[in-house]
């Protein structure tokens, strides 16, 4: 090797400061992060428009959550790859400060998004049983021509469903409704499978202040820091938390009071800001107009099926006193026949959802240990693995 | 009868067989000896067949006034019971079973109307709505009723009757792994950890004479087509007696935040107690409930599994949860029995865990390599990691059914695999099952591991007393317990050799220099001169002195390798300084022979004694 390439490569290996990386070593690395950047950008531009074969006019469907968990994954192994392969060039080199105390805060973040995917996955329970009672009602209703029994049945149905969405709703987690009042029973005891104990990820625990927690820290690295390592790390971050925001804006999960206040620090700079503050404000938005009337998450089928379930519930009602007229049943059996296809969604996309929320947790704890791996073989001087 | 499509038979002869079937079914009606099924049957025929015969009689109204009177009847019946504010199942068995009965009348004449003609007749049509309005009125009450039941009838469990002594025990479980854990007496049973014995035990979860009521009702609410209601109550109810029932086992659900915080005390009497609430709620109340759901509705195919599946599924994802927390915290090798046994447990009734349990133990292994020292063990005895290991593992061998499942896919890197000719015992006890070559590969990481120890002695002898030391001991291990099985007579012959290696070694290491006074250059001289012998004896007091001081703090735990390596070097040593005095018979009396072969001997049995002795304070001088 040529004296000037060796010392160039040499200094490379000692320099701490990034940008005083001579020649190759720096460039290469100068690439990855720009490609890094410009990936995620790309990606999250996409998801602006929701996908093609969703017909709903709010954001957060199964579908559109399914892909932006797979964005969330791609751009975590494009980060990754970034963060330790920069180690072959300058070993260790996420070990020295400053990143090492900012991968620290990143691990500490990724934790806490763990709670929010096991919150978020009790959650998909509370819709699966929505999706079981709406079936009951639909099918009542379906059947032609409606008569007393079956409106009565999908009343009844449609009736719980409305008590459980807004019980998730307020999600009183450490209360237990035992006691309800029903007009036409004589039991005392709670039949509707209320959030229990066993349903919260922990008592006193809120997906809202988890969130909030997680924007701790969360500052624009400046200056000279903002062209090495820090600046993947950072924008790592916000997607984690953008990505656990939206979980939890859109399936009921423990205590979300004050979500829609949650604080994104980004920095206008990158292309990537754009696109996440972009959905970030849209879904904000959404949020703010449900939190008015009072929703059990922003799922859009479950939304749209609360909307049919108030229909069916008040054709239901009138059905009882005044008998159907064809026009209003007609109307009705539609109305069945969406909700029908809404629970077919669910059906179909709850469970594929859930896995892949799984498999970000998984992810998210194999890349952790990675890291705390490559963090220890670092420097023995580093701060105790959290 | 389901799926009965009849049409109204327009020719003569249709009209015949007709008649002909009703005869007969009327025929077969006056049997006597009919099973209950099969009596019901012949009802159901008979009221088809009256139907089509009266609806041809007389098309229009006047053909359903059988069917109408019947509908009223069991109408009645069904909307007195709505006014009433009893219970109809508190009230007695023949309200019950009336009621069911009505219901089925209902259930019966529904089916019969819909499977009636394509024709649309109004009457027909009035009385369809009719009955499925009280049918559905029925299926309500029947709803409440089944909650009732469930709940009035729900048997108390006490979480203290099923195990013998209370096991809120905060005793640091690794204690026991490395202080005495030579005793006989050592476990009592090493698969609880906390050393209380929680068997499968089925209980009942709802009072057993209720059953049959259960029973009867499920099968009128799914005949009736209204299943998914059954079901919705009946694993509400059920999921929330399981809540009230994990509430009062006490056991804190935590997020992996707060886990991941928890000291090791802590962390160590949580995991106790999770550990004991896995297998109450596991071994007694999930299997009594997976009984419970079989026994109301395995008629009914696999609504039973889906209805057990959904009561129990949270309550299983909550410890899943939890192990997995403790999983990610930093790797003790004390947590993997724990978490073992919480797994197994779940395991029995699942038969699917997370993989994440095989990656701790790859964990494991790491957790070994990297437990270094800067400081070397004093004395050079057995190790503590290598009791912990071997401690460990220890308790494998129960565990090998799962482990093998579990590790099958991964692949290991077995530096010391010895292939073993399979003698036709089972395979999974063979030395080359996945859990063996694992176990090789974990003993491989504890080898190197103390051989990085060894070598932070500057004493060389004392590097291969403590090598011998722990071969020895992990060989004990292993062939005093089933692991022998997995690894094998050919790894144990090897390891053997390779401790009376170290033997060896550690005698030439420390005793040739000493002995080396007490030789004979010139093989032929008799003797020396006085002042060879001055020097050489002087030389070996010293030098042998100097062995003594040191080589008696030193310490080989096990007593009969300790007295087997003292009685081999007193042979050697004894037997040099023998010779050596032998030969020079006319100097033994000089003063500087300060020992006698005697002294020799006897202060050999004083070393690896653990405790620095010098000779000046033996007793024995």
């Amino acid at each position: 090797m040529p004296a000037t390439d060796y010392q160039a490569s040499f200094l490379g290996r000692i320099s701490l400061r990034r940008n005083q990386v001579i020649a190759m070593d720096g460039n290469h690395e100068q690439e990855d992060l720009e490609l890094f950047s410009k990936h995620v950008s790309e990606r999250f531009t996409e998801l602006l428009s929701p996908p093609d074969d969703v017909v709903f006019d709010t954001l957060l469907s199964i579908s559109w959550l399914r892909k932006l968990l797979d964005v969330f994954l791609c751009c975590e192994a494009e980060f990754k790859a970034v963060l330790m392969m920069g180690d072959d060039d300058h070993p260790f080199q996420i070990s020295k400060p400053p990143l090492d105390r900012l991968i620290h805060e990143f691990l500490d973040r990724s934790i806490k998004a763990l709670d929010l995917c096991n919150a978020v996955t009790n959650g998909l329970d509370s819709v699966r049983h929505y999706q079981k009672l709406a079936e009951i009602a639909a099918s009542a209703l379906g059947q032609k021509p409606i008569g007393d029994g079956q409106a009565r049945r999908s009343r009844k149905a449609l009736n719980s469903l409305l008590m459980a969405m807004s019980v998730d709703d307020k999600e009183c987690s450490a209360v237990k409704t035992t006691e309800r009042s029903w007009s036409f029973s004589r039991l005392a005891v709670n039949k509707d499978r209320s959030p229990g104990h066993l349903r919260q990820v922990a008592k006193k625990w809120s997906a809202a202040k988890q969130i909030q927690a997680m924007t701790w820290n969360l500052v624009p690295p400046r200056g000279a820091e903002g062209s090495g390592l820090a600046s993947p790390v950072y924008t790592m971050s916000v997607i984690m938390v953008f990505v656990m925001w939206a979980l939890a804006a859109a399936i009921p999960c423990q205590e979300r009071n004050g979500l829609s206040a949650t604080y994104f620090p980004v920095r206008k700079q990158w292309s990537w800001d754009q696109s996440i503050t972009g959905l970030h404000e849209k879904i904000a938005e959404e949020w703010k107009e449900k939190e008015k009337k009072g929703a059990a998450g922003l799922l859009s089928e479950v939304q749209k099926m609360e909307k049919l379930v108030r229909n069916l519930m008040e054709f239901t009602d009138s059905f009882q006193f005044h008998g159907g007229t064809d026009e209003k049943a007609e109307e009705a059996a539609d109305h069945a026949a969406e909700l029908a296809e809404i629970c077919k969604r669910m059906e179909e996309g709850l469970l594929p959802l859930q896995m892949k929320i799984k498999e970000v947790f998984h992810r998210i704890v194999r890349s952790r240990a990675e890291f705390l791996q490559a963090l220890k073989q670092g420097g023995k001087s580093s701060a105790p693995p959290v | 009868m389901d799926g009965c499509q009849s049409t109204i038979p327009t020719s003569e002869g249709d009209l015949h067989v007709v008649a002909a079937a009703h005869h007969i079914v009327k025929a077969l009606g006056a049997t006597k000896n009919l099973s209950d099924d099969l009596r019901k049957i012949l009802i159901d025929l008979d009221a088809h067949l009256s139907m089509i015969t009266s609806n041809t009689d007389s098309k229009g109204g006047k053909g359903f006034v059988d069917v109408e009177e019947r509908l009223k009847q069991s109408e009645r019946k069904i909307l007195s019971w709505e006014s009433d504010p009893r219970m109809i199942w508190d009230s007695g068995p023949r309200d019950a079973s009336g009621y069911l009965e009505a219901v089925d009348e209902i259930q019966t004449l529904v089916d019969g109307l819909q499977g009636l003609s394509v024709h649309e007749n109004r009457k027909q049509k009035e009385l369809i709505h009719r009955a499925m309005s009280v049918l559905q009125m029925a299926m309500s009450r029947l709803e409440e009723e089944l909650i009732h039941i469930l709940v009035q009838h729900r048997q108390q469990l006490d979480p203290k009757s099923i195990t013998s002594r209370s096991t809120q025990r905060d005793v640091v479980y690794d204690e026991s792994f490395v202080s005495v854990e030579d005793e006989p007496t050592e476990e009592t049973s090493s698969r609880n950890c906390s050393g209380d014995e929680i068997g499968e035990c089925i209980v009942d979860l709802i009072h057993a004479d209720v059953i049959p009521d259960i029973k009867s009702i499920a099968k009128v609410m799914f005949t009736s087509n209204y299943c998914p209601e059954f079901c919705e109550a009946f694993i509400g109810v059920q999921k929330e007696a399981l809540e009230q029932y994990f509430a009062i086992l006490d056991t804190e659900k935590l997020s992996i935040v707060d886990v991941l915080k928890l000291e090791w005390t802590s962390m160590s009497s949580k995991m106790n107690k999770w550990t004991w609430s896995v297998k109450i709620i596991v071994l007694v109340y999930l299997v009594s409930e997976k009984r419970l759901c079989d026994q109301l509705l395995g008629d009914f195919g696999s609504v039973s599994s889906f209805c057990f599946l959904e009561i129990s599924k949270a309550t299983i994802l909550c410890f899943l949860n939890f192990g997995e927390a403790v999983a990610m915290g930093p790797h003790q090798p004390e947590k993997l029995l724990r978490l073992l046994d919480m797994y197994e447990t779940l395991a029995d009734l699942l038969r699917d865990i997370d993989t994440l349990f095989s990656e701790e133990a790859a964990a494991f292994r790491v957790a070994i390599s990297s437990n270094g020292s800067l400081y070397p063990f004093p004395g050079g005895g057995v190790h503590p990691l290598n009791k912990y290991v071997m401690n460990y593992i220890r308790m494998f061998p129960e565990y090998c059914n799962t482990l093998n499942l579990l590790l099958k896919n991964q692949h290991v890197d077995v530096a010391d695999q010895v292939i073993e000719p399979d003698n036709g015992t089972n395979l999974s006890l063979s030395t080359s099952c996945p859990m063996a070559c694992h176990l090789r590969s974990i003993i491989s990481s504890l080898e190197s591991n103390l051989l990085r120890k060894s070598q932070l002695y500057r004493n060389e002898a004392l590097q291969h007393i403590f090598l011998m030391n722990n071969i020895h001991y992990m060989v004990q291990k292993v062939k005093g317990s089933e692991l022998r099985l997995f690894f094998g007579d050919e790894w144990i012959r090897k390891h053997n050799g390779k401790f009376q290696q170290h033997a060896k070694n550690y005698e030439r290491a420390t005793w040739s220099s000493v002995i080396c006074f007490l030789k004979d250059d010139n093989p032929g001289s008799s003797s020396f001169s006085k002042q060879t012998f001055k020097e050489r004896c002087k030389g070996f007091s010293i030098a042998f002195e100097e062995v003594y001081k040191t080589q008696t703090s030193w310490s080989i735990p096990d007593p009969q390798l300790r007295e087997d390596l003292r009685i081999s070097t007193s042979l050697k040593v004894a037997l040099a300084y023998r010779t050596f005095l032998g030969r020079n018979p006319a100097h033994i009396e000089n003063k500087c022979v300060k020992l006698t072969v005697e002294h020799v001997e006897k202060l050999l049995l004083d070393l690896f004694e653990g405790s620095p002795r010098s000779l000046r304070n033996s007793h024995r001088w």
